[in-house]
C-alpha cells in the first residue's frame, strides 16, 4: 500500500494489569514476568508483518496498564516502536499513579513519549478503595511531579463520576485536586457496569439518571470556567491540547491496531485483535476483519462526528462519500435539522447543545431501519 | 352396530387433575391409536391447547372394545373444555353423552371446577362413574378423597377405580365399568331426525363441519337437512365418525356420535346446541337447551404497524371460521388508529386468540385493558350496550349505569377464608354464603361485578390462598352501580385507549395507581410529560414523567465502534414495540396498565 495511504495511527493494548479495577472491562491480566516476554515477542512479529507507516503522526499506548511491565520490557516495547515514531507528534501512554518511578520515566522520555493519560479516577480516598484502584492522591502528585520533571508536561487526567455512593461534593472536591495538578487535558467518564466486570458480578448500579446528569452538568460548567473547553461528550482541554489521537477516531480516520483487544481500521475494514492474551499468542497475525459498506461508514462517521463539540466537516463528508449528507440521510436529516436537534454552521454539521447530552437519541433517529 | 353396545361418554374434571391423561391411555387401550401415532394427550389437537395443558376446542373420537362380556363395544369418547370461559360448550357436550367419568385427583381432592362439571353432568342426567387418579403419588390420598366425593358431592364410591392415568393402573376397570354402569342410547331410528351439534370446525375445502349426536332418526348423505335455530337447509354431502382420523360411514342413527359435511360456508349457520333435523320429515321441536353465546369480555385489538391492519384482518377471518364465539368488527381509536373491538366468552379466550395471532400470524398486537359490556341508561330512557369504555357517553346524558355480575363460588380450606374474603371484598363482592362442605374446607359464594373478576381475581385468589382455593362462576345478571368513565391524558391530550370505567368510590385510588404505573412503563422523553387521571374533565390524579436528561454514551473510541453501535441498533429495535401517540412515545404494556392498583403493587 501506498505509504501515504497507510494509517498515521496506531494504538497498541498492554493486556497487563497489577491490580483489578471493579469497573473494567478491557482485556487484562495480572502481570507476570514470562508471560509479559512472551507477548512482546508476539508483538514484535506482529508489528514486522504488518509493515507499519513509518511515519506515524500519533501514537497511544493503553491497556491495561503499560507501566505494569518492568523497566526492561517498558524500554523493549518502545524500542519495537522507534523505527516508526521519528516525526510523531503525540505520543501517549496511560499510567497507573502506583507504577511509574524514576527509571520508567525515564525510559519514556528517552523514546520521544511526550504525553501521559494518567488514571485519577477520583481524589476520594474511601471511593478508590470501593472500585479498586489502589494509589492515594499522594501518589498521583508525585507522579504528575515526576513526569514534569522528565519533560513530559502534556499530562491527562481521567476522572469518573456517577460511581456507587459518590456525592456531589466528593465530585467537586476531586475536580478541584485534578486542576491542582494543572492538566492540559481532562477525561471525565460516567461509570458504565459491564457484564464482565466485578462491578457487573456483584450486580453494582451506578447512581440513579438525575444525579447523573446533574453531575455531568456540573462538569460541563466547572471545567470551562477554569479554562478547559469541552470539545467531546467526556473530553476538556486547554486550547490546543485535544488529543490528536483521539481525534483521528472522533474523524472516523483509518488506525492501526496492535495486541490482544485491540481494534484497528484500514482501508474500509474494521479488525478486532484475538480478546485474550493466550488467543493472541498463539496467533498474533490474526484480524478478525469486518467489511464496512458505505453505509456504515456514514453512519458511522456520524456517530462518531457528532461527538465533537465542532461537529462534521460536511465537504469532508461529501469529498469522502461522493454524496451530501442530507443525500446520505434523506428523510431523517431533513427532519433533524428542522426540528433544531442537528444544525449546520460554517460548513459543520452540529448536534445542538439542547441535544448534545441526548446525542443516543439523535443518532437513533439517523440509523437506518 | 346394535344400540345396545354402544356407549357415549365424556370425562369431566377439575383443571389438571388428569383429564386428558386419562383419555390417551384410553386411546391406547382400546387399541385405536398405535403408541407410535401418538403425542402426548392426543385430543388437544392444537399446540397451543398442548401447551396450556388445557382444552378448548371439543372432539370426539370413536373407539371399539373388547369388554370382559365378550362382546365389542363402541365408545364415543367426547373431550370437553377444561375452563369456565366455556362451560355451555361443556354443557352441551355433556348432553351429547349419557355418561360421564368424574376425574379426581387423589393429592387434591374435591375442587371448585369438580362440583360444577357434576352438576353440569347431573342437570343433563348423566351416570357419573367416579374415578381417583394419581394415586401413584406420593402425596396421594385416595381415602380421603373418597370421602370428600361421597360426602360433598353424594355420589357413592365403593366401586371407583383407583387410578393412575399417567402409568395406566387400573384404567381397564375403568374402561369395564363404562361397559357396565353408563346406559346404551336410546332412541327410534325411524323418527324424525333430532341431532345435536356440539361442535363444528372449518375445513378449507369441505366448509364448516358438525359434529352431532344423534337423538332420534338418522341422517344419511342426500338427506336434506335443516338447522332449527337459524333455519340453514343443506344437503348432506359426507357423514363420518374419528377414530381420530376421519372415517367416511354410509350414514348416522339414533344413538351415533359423529360429524357431517354439507358445503356450509359459514360457522354462523352451525351454533353448537342446535338442533339438525330432516326438511322432508322435520321433528316438531328441537332438543332442549340451545343457548346462544354471547361474548363476556371486549378488547380493542392493534396492529404495531399500522400497514398490517388488512393482516389482522384476514388472520381474524380465518380464526372465526373455526370459533364462532370469537366477534369483531373495526374500530378507530385516535391513539392506535384502525383496528378491532373483539369479543371474547372470557379472559383465557381472549388470551389464547390473542396469542394465536400472534404465533400462527406473525403479527404484533397492541391489545388495549379487557372490558365488559355496560348498560348504560340515558336520561331519555334509551339503553347503550358499551363494550368500549371511550365510546361512553357524557355524563350529562346518563341517567345510570349498570354492569354484569357473576356468582362466584370458591372453594377454600380453613386458613385462607380470610385472606380471600378480603379479596372478594376488595373486589367490590357481595357475600353471599359461606358452607362448611367437609372438614376444614368450605365454600364461599360471592357476586362480583364480572369487570373485577377478568383483570386478575384469579392470580390474586391462587396465590392469597397458596394455590388452595378454586374458583367457578356464572353470570348472574346486571345491576346498578356508580360508574364512571376515567380519562388519562399524557402531556394534555387524552388517549382514547387508555380510558376505563371505574366505580366513583375506587376511581382517585385507580387513577393514581394508573399513573403511577404509566410513569414507570413510559420512557423518558426529551421533553417532560404530564400523566393525568380525569373524571368528566376534573383531574384526579397526576403525576410527571421528568425529562430525559442524559443520554449519551460516555466512552467512544476507536475500539467501541462495532459495540457501542449495537447499542443504539438495540434501543431503536425497542422503539420499534412502541406506539407514537400524539408527541409520546408509549409502550405496549402500557395500554394494560389500567388493571394495575395502587393498592395492590404490581
Amino acid at each position: 500500500m501506498n505509504q501515504n495511504k497507510k494509517p498515521r495511527a496506531l494504538y497498541i493494548h498492554v493486556p497487563f494489569c497489577r491490580s483489578i479495577c471493579f469497573y473494567c472491562d478491557f482485556c487484562h491480566r495480572f502481570y507476570q514476568e514470562k508471560e509479559a516476554d512472551e507477548w512482546l515477542l508476539a508483538l514484535r512479529r506482529e508489528i514486522s508483518h504488518y509493515r507499519l507507516n513509518t511515519d506515524l503522526k500519533t501514537v497511544y499506548i493503553g491497556g491495561g496498564t503499560p507501566t505494569a511491565l518492568s523497566g526492561r520490557q517498558l524500554d523493549s516495547l518502545l524500542s519495537l516502536l522507534d523505527p516508526y515514531t521519528k516525526n510523531v507528534l503525540e505520543y501517549t501512554i496511560e499510567i497507573n499513579p502506583e507504577t511509574l518511578d524514576e527509571q520508567k520515566a525515564a525510559i519514556l522520555t528517552a523514546h520521544g513519549i511526550n504525553r501521559a493519560s494518567i488514571g485519577l479516577q477520583t481524589a476520594d480516598g474511601e471511593l478508590l478503595q470501593k472500585i479498586g484502584r489502589h494509589h492515594t492522591t499522594a501518589d498521583v502528585t508525585e507522579t504528575v511531579r515526576l513526569l514534569k520533571e522528565h519533560g513530559i508536561d502534556n499530562i491527562s487526567l481521567d476522572l469518573m463520576y456517577s460511581l456507587p455512593d459518590q456525592t456531589m461534593e466528593s465530585l467537586r472536591e476531586s475536580i478541584r485536586f485534578a486542576l491542582s495538578l494543572q492538566p492540559k487535558h481532562l477525561s471525565l467518564y460516567s461509570l458504565t457496569v459491564e457484564e464482565n466486570t466485578v462491578f457487573g458480578r456483584k450486580g453494582v448500579t451506578p447512581l440513579d439518571e438525575e444525579t447523573e446528569a446533574d453531575m455531568y452538568e456540573e462538569i460541563c460548567r466547572v471545567l470551562p470556567e477554569a479554562g478547559y473547553r469541552q470539545y467531546e461528550i467526556s473530553n476538556f482541554a486547554l486550547p490546543g491540547y485535544e488529543s490528536r489521537h483521539n481525534l483521528v477516531y472522533w474523524h472516523y480516520e483509518d488506525f492501526y491496531g496492535l495486541s490482544a483487544g485491540a481494534s484497528g481500521m484500514e482501508d474500509h475494514c474494521r479488525y478486532d485483535k484475538p480478546a485474550g492474551l493466550s488467543e493472541y499468542l498463539q496467533d498474533p497475525l490474526r484480524r478478525d476483519l469486518i467489511p464496512l459498506p458505505q453505509e456504515d461508514e456514514m453512519f458511522e462517521t456520524v456517530m462518531m462526528g457528532l461527538r465533537l463539540k465542532d461537529g462534521i466537516s460536511l465537504s469532508v463528508f461529501q469529498e469522502r462519500f461522493g454524496m451530501t449528507f442530507e443525500e446520505a440521510f434523506s428523510g431523517t436529516a431533513e427532519k433533524l435539522l428542522g426540528e433544531g436537534k442537528l444544525l449546520i454552521k460554517d460548513g459543520y454539521l452540529k448536534c445542538a447543545d439542547a441535544y448534545y447530552h441526548l446525542l443516543n437519541s439523535v443518532l437513533s433517529d439517523l440509523l437506518p431501519v | 352396530m346394535d344400540q345396545k353396545y354402544i356407549r357415549n361418554f365424556c370425562i369431566i374434571a377439575h383443571i389438571d387433575h388428569g383429564k386428558s391423561t386419562l383419555a390417551d391411555r384410553i386411546l391406547e387401550m382400546t387399541d385405536t391409536v398405535k403408541e407410535r401415532d401418538m403425542k402426548t394427550q392426543l385430543l388437544d389437537d392444537m399446540e397451543l391447547e398442548r401447551e396450556r395443558g388445557i382444552t378448548i376446542k371439543l372432539n370426539a373420537v370413536q373407539l371399539s372394545y373388547h369388554a370382559k362380556d365378550g362382546h365389542e363395544y363402541l365408545f364415543n369418547l367426547i373431550d370437553t373444555p377444561g375452563h369456565v370461559d366455556f362451560s355451555y360448550e361443556v354443557s352441551r357436550s355433556l348432553a351429547a353423552c349419557e355418561g360421564a367419568i368424574l376425574v379426581v385427583d387423589s393429592t387434591q381432592g374435591v375442587q371448585a371446577q369438580t362440583l360444577a362439571n357434576t352438576y353440569l353432568a347431573l342437570d343433563n342426567d348423566l351416570e357419573i362413574i367416579p374415578v381417583i387418579n394419581k394415586v401413584d403419588m406420593n402425596n396421594s390420598q385416595p381415602d380421603v378423597t373418597i370421602r370428600e366425593i361421597e360426602d360433598i358431592i353424594g355420589l357413592d364410591c365403593s366401586e371407583a377405580p383407583l387410578i393412575s392415568a399417567r402409568t395406566g393402573l387400573n384404567v381397564d376397570q375403568v374402561l369395564e365399568q363404562v361397559v357396565t354402569h353408563i346406559p346404551a342410547p336410546q332412541g327410534d331410528k325411524n323418527a324424525p331426525l333430532q341431532a345435536l351439534v356440539f361442535d363444528s370446525f372449518y375445513d378449507p375445502y369441505r366448509g364448516v363441519i358438525a359434529l352431532v349426536r344423534v337423538r332420534e332418526g338418522s341422517l344419511k348423505v342426500g338427506d336434506k337437512i335443516r338447522f332449527m335455530a337459524t333455519g340453514a337447509e343443506y344437503e348432506v354431502l359426507e357423514t363420518g365418525i374419528r377414530n381420530p382420523r376421519e372415517v367416511r360411514v354410509d350414514g348416522l342413527s339414533a344413538g351415533d356420535v359423529g360429524w357431517f359435511a354439507a358445503s356450509i360456508k359459514s360457522i354462523k349457520h352451525v351454533r353448537v346446541g342446535d338442533t339438525v333435523t330432516s326438511v322432508a320429515k322435520p321433528a316438531s321441536e328441537p332438543l332442549a337447551g340451545y343457548r346462544r353465546m354471547n361474548p363476556m369480555v371486549y378488547c380493542g385489538l392493534y396492529p404495531s404497524d399500522a400497514a398490517r391492519y388488512e393482516d389482522l384482518h384476514d388472520a381474524l377471518d380465518k380464526l372465526q371460521l373455526n370459533d364462532a364465539s370469537l366477534q369483531y368488527e373495526p374500530e378507530t381509536s385516535q391513539a392506535l388508529g384502525f383496528g378491532f373491538r373483539c369479543g371474547f366468552l372470557g379472559l383465557l379466550h381472549m388470551d389464547v386468540i390473542q396469542e394465536r395471532l400472534e404465533r400462527e400470524y406473525n403479527l404484533d398486537l397492541i391489545c388495549t385493558a379487557p372490558s365488559v359490556i355496560y348498560h348504560v341508561y340515558l336520561s331519555d330512557g334509551s339503553m347503550m350496550a358499551i363494550d368500549n369504555p371511550a365510546k361512553m357517553p357524557d355524563a350529562s346524558r346518563i341517567d345510570h349505569v349498570e354492569e354484569p355480575y357473576v356468582k362466584a363460588s370458591i372453594m377454600v380450606p380453613d386458613s385462607y377464608i380470610g385472606a380471600v374474603m378480603d379479596l372478594c371484598q376488595n373486589k367490590r363482592g357481595i357475600y353471599q354464603n359461606m358452607e362448611v362442605i367437609d372438614a376444614g374446607r368450605n365454600m364461599i359464594i360471592y357476586e362480583l361485578p364480572l369487570s373485577e373478576i377478568i383483570y386478575d381475581f384469579f392470580d390474586r385468589l391462587k396465590s392469597c390462598s397458596k394455590g388452595y382455593a378454586s374458583l367457578d362462576y356464572e353470570l348472574v345478571g346486571y345491576r346498578k352501580e356508580d360508574l364512571v368513565r376515567m380519562d388519562i391524558l399524557l402531556n394534555g391530550e387524552q388517549v382514547d385507549a387508555l380510558s376505563v370505567i371505574v366505580h366513583r368510590s375506587n376511581a382517585y385510588k385507580r387513577g393514581s395507581g394508573i399513573t403511577i404505573r404509566l410513569k414507570e412503563l413510559i420512557p423518558k422523553q426529551q421533553f417532560e410529560i404530564p400523566v393525568q387521571a380525569a373524571v368528566g374533565g376534573k383531574v384526579i390524579a397526576r403525576t410527571n414523567i421528568k425529562s430525559l436528561r442524559k443520554n449519551v454514551l460516555a466512552k467512544c473510541y476507536g475500539g467501541d465502534i462495532s459495540r457501542k453501535k449495537k447499542l443504539l441498533e438495540k434501543q431503536k429495535e425497542g422503539k420499534k414495540r412502541m406506539k407514537e401517540v400524539g408527541s409520546v412515545v408509549i409502550p405496549q404494556e402500557a395500554f394494560m396498565s389500567v388493571l394495575s392498583r395502587e393498592d395492590e403493587p404490581k
